[in-house]
């Protein structure tokens, strides 16, 4: 009985997979065939399952006559006057908003080829659905461990005090026993070398702990805020390989480097409706995040209906009221532009490494001491030419004429003024 | 022994309020309030108390207006016959803002915003859709034969309007950064060998205005 069930169930698999296989086969060539023809032809408005700018193309022989691909082929080769005396694909126009661009060339050949790749992918897509089990990552555990040490440490401490007690005790014992006489010893917070220690380390902890308080005055180093979607830069920027200045774009000539308006998030999640390929995703409190629920979430903000994808009117969308998390004083002037543009600072150096971070925090502290430090060190790209390099620089005559000269051989931001008060402040 | 347990208690506390990690969900707050936050209405701020005293903010320029150093705005309208008729819509840039340079520009442009679906080799094969997250297929805009007999101005109007799953381009880039790029298309076409009609149209309106 024990042995049965396996048996059966990897005969079932069995049978599966070779019926499956079989169907494959038979069509194989003419699948390859329409898979190159699907994806000149047919895959900038059409997916096999889902609906686009035309509807989804899985199951077609089920709907209207396209059971019969001399009727397909007529409506592909010339839509126009397929539609005129057919009263479903005028529907279909109604639905979609456009009508489907014809395609004389197509074959019947072509049809069928079409058609099998259709198929096969529909037959591969169940077959394939249910073994989608993908490794769990584990959530960080690096707070654990702080966890961890500090117990240990508060263990060994009480460990410590004991002991010192055990020992006084043991002392006092033995000096009865020898009939050595010594003054009543004193607890040990009336013991002055005690007293004495204790207050030594609450001044230098005190101390240490003010100190550091007073610092992160108006500091948000690590400030990671619950955004309105969970939104993962690791997954856009990093998997996805999305440029930066796609979204942020100002940050090329702008002071801001701006939040992408809800029309930039649809240039491509019109298309993308669900979360399915990628890791998966966890907030900071370890709990599971669904990707395709996020989405909706950004469709709600957008009013776009996913089923009917070419209804959606952009100006009708909401703005996201995403938490801002770099915050400069107001006494504070930056100017994006001039650090990426003129500067060729990368992201990454003031914002860590976004490409994976789920959710964003702040990693530089943003604190004066950071900027001018940064300020000291930094080159300029003062090497220019016609082509490359910036000509942002090209005023500074004397620098340039020193770099030929040989006298200087770097030129930093600070020797341009970056240390200068009212460069930032005014 | 009561005093012992009092100081374990209150260091075991202590250790606990310093060890409790976890990210920072509060801004903390400001050293000196009055030089920290703005008065005025800065970038993103919420309009929300204008709209309060009855001055509705819309955070657009003014109908008919045009930008220091931008061009005149596109008019054609976004319909069918719009759309038919931007056939016959020439790049207004001129050979001075089409130098080499100029292109390069227009490169990094198209590399930004349009190669992660249309590809770095403007193939239609950008990481977007290779990789299987994106469901549709973009354009090959160097082997597509319709890419290749679309006029600039067609391909302008899409980029501007946007075109079946294509969004509009309008909010990320300006007028003349979207003709830089059909420019920069249009030159890619005609260095991978594009038909001889195509090339000389491209050639013309360069050089016309």
């Amino acid at each position: 009985m024990i042995l049965c069930k396996p048996i059966g169930q990897r005969l079932s698999v069995l049978f599966l997979s070779f019926f499956a296989l079989s169907v494959v086969s038979v069509s194989a060539q003419d699948a390859a065939a329409g898979k190159a023809l699907y994806a000149s032809k047919c895959g900038a408005c059409h997916n096999i399952f889902k609906k686009m700018t035309g509807p989804a193309l899985g199951g077609l022989e089920d709907r209207h006559k396209w059971a019969d691909h001399k009727e397909l082929l007529a409506w592909i080769n010339n839509p126009a006057a397929y539609m005129a005396k057919d009263a479903y694909t005028q529907g279909l126009k109604a639905e979609y908003g456009s009508m489907m661009t014809g395609f004389p060339e197509i074959t019947l050949k072509d049809v069928d080829d079409l058609v099998a790749y259709i198929n096969a992918e529909v037959v591969a897509q169940k077959s394939g659905g249910d073994k989608k089990d993908v490794a769990a990552e584990a959530p960080d555990t690096s707070n654990q461990n702080a966890l961890i040490f500090g117990i240990i440490s508060l263990i060994l401490g009480v460990v410590a005090l004991i002991l010192m007690q055990v020992n006084s005790n043991l002392k006092k014992m033995s000096d009865d026993a020898e009939g050595i006489l010594r003054p009543a010893p004193l607890p040990f917070y009336r013991n002055k070398t005690y007293i004495a220690l204790a207050s030594v380390i609450f001044f230098v902890f005190g101390g240490y702990m003010v100190a550091k308080g007073a610092i992160g005055l108006g500091r948000q180093t690590n400030y990671q805020p619950d955004q309105p979607i969970f939104y993962s830069h690791k997954v856009h920027a990093g998997i996805n390989q999305i440029n930066c200045l796609y979204c942020h774009g100002n940050a090329w000539e702008s002071k801001h480097a701006a939040i992408p308006s809800v029309n930039v998030c649809m240039n491509c999640h019109k298309a993308i409706s669900t979360y399915e390929k990628g890791p998966k995703l966890y907030n900071d409190r370890g709990e599971e995040i669904d990707g395709t629920a996020e989405i909706a979430k950004l469709y709600k903000y957008a009013g776009f209906d996913p089923n009917n994808p070419n209804k959606w009117d952009p100006s009708m969308a909401k703005p996201i009221e995403w938490v801002k998390i770099h915050n400069l004083p107001d006494h504070v002037y930056f100017n994006h532009s001039q650090h990426v543009t003129a500067g060729n600072v990368q992201c990454q150096s003031c914002h860590g490494e976004i490409t994976a971070m789920d959710e964003v925090k702040q990693v530089a502290e943003l604190s004066m001491g950071w900027c001018i430090n940064c300020h000291r060190q930094t080159n300029v790209n003062f090497n220019y030419d016609s082509t490359k390099g910036n000509k942002f620089y090209s005023i500074y005559e004397k620098f340039h004429n020193d770099i030929k000269s040989g006298k200087m051989d770097s030129v930093k931001v600070k020797d341009i003024g970056g240390l200068e008060c009212q460069k930032c402040h005014y | 022994m009561k005093k012992v347990l009092y100081i374990t208690g209150s260091l075991s506390l202590v250790i606990a309020l310093v060890s409790c990690g976890g990210p920072r969900k509060d801004e903390g707050r400001a050293y000196m309030p009055d030089m920290a936050y703005s008065r005025a209405y800065e970038t993103y701020s919420s309009t929300e108390a204008l709209d309060k005293a009855n001055i509705h903010y819309v955070a657009r320029p003014v109908e008919g207006t045009i930008a220091r150093g931008e061009m005149p705005a596109y008019t054609l309208k976004n319909d069918s016959a719009g759309y038919a008729q931007s056939a016959f819509v020439k790049n207004p840039l001129d050979s001075a803002d089409l130098t080499a340079e100029q292109l390069t520009e227009a490169a990094r442009l198209y590399q930004i915003n349009c190669g992660i679906c249309h590809g770095a080799k403007l193939d239609g094969n950008g990481p977007l859709y290779t990789s299987g997250a994106y469901p549709a297929a973009p354009r090959n805009l160097i082997g597509d034969p319709l890419m290749l007999a679309m006029t600039e101005g067609t391909m302008f109007h899409s980029v501007t309007y946007g075109k079946n799953l294509m969004g509009s381009y309008a909010s990320q880039l300006s007028t003349k950064q979207r003709w830089q790029i059909i420019a920069f298309i249009k030159a890619e076409q005609a260095k991978k060998g594009a038909p001889a009609a195509a090339a000389p149209a491209a050639a013309d309106s360069t050089a016309k205005k």
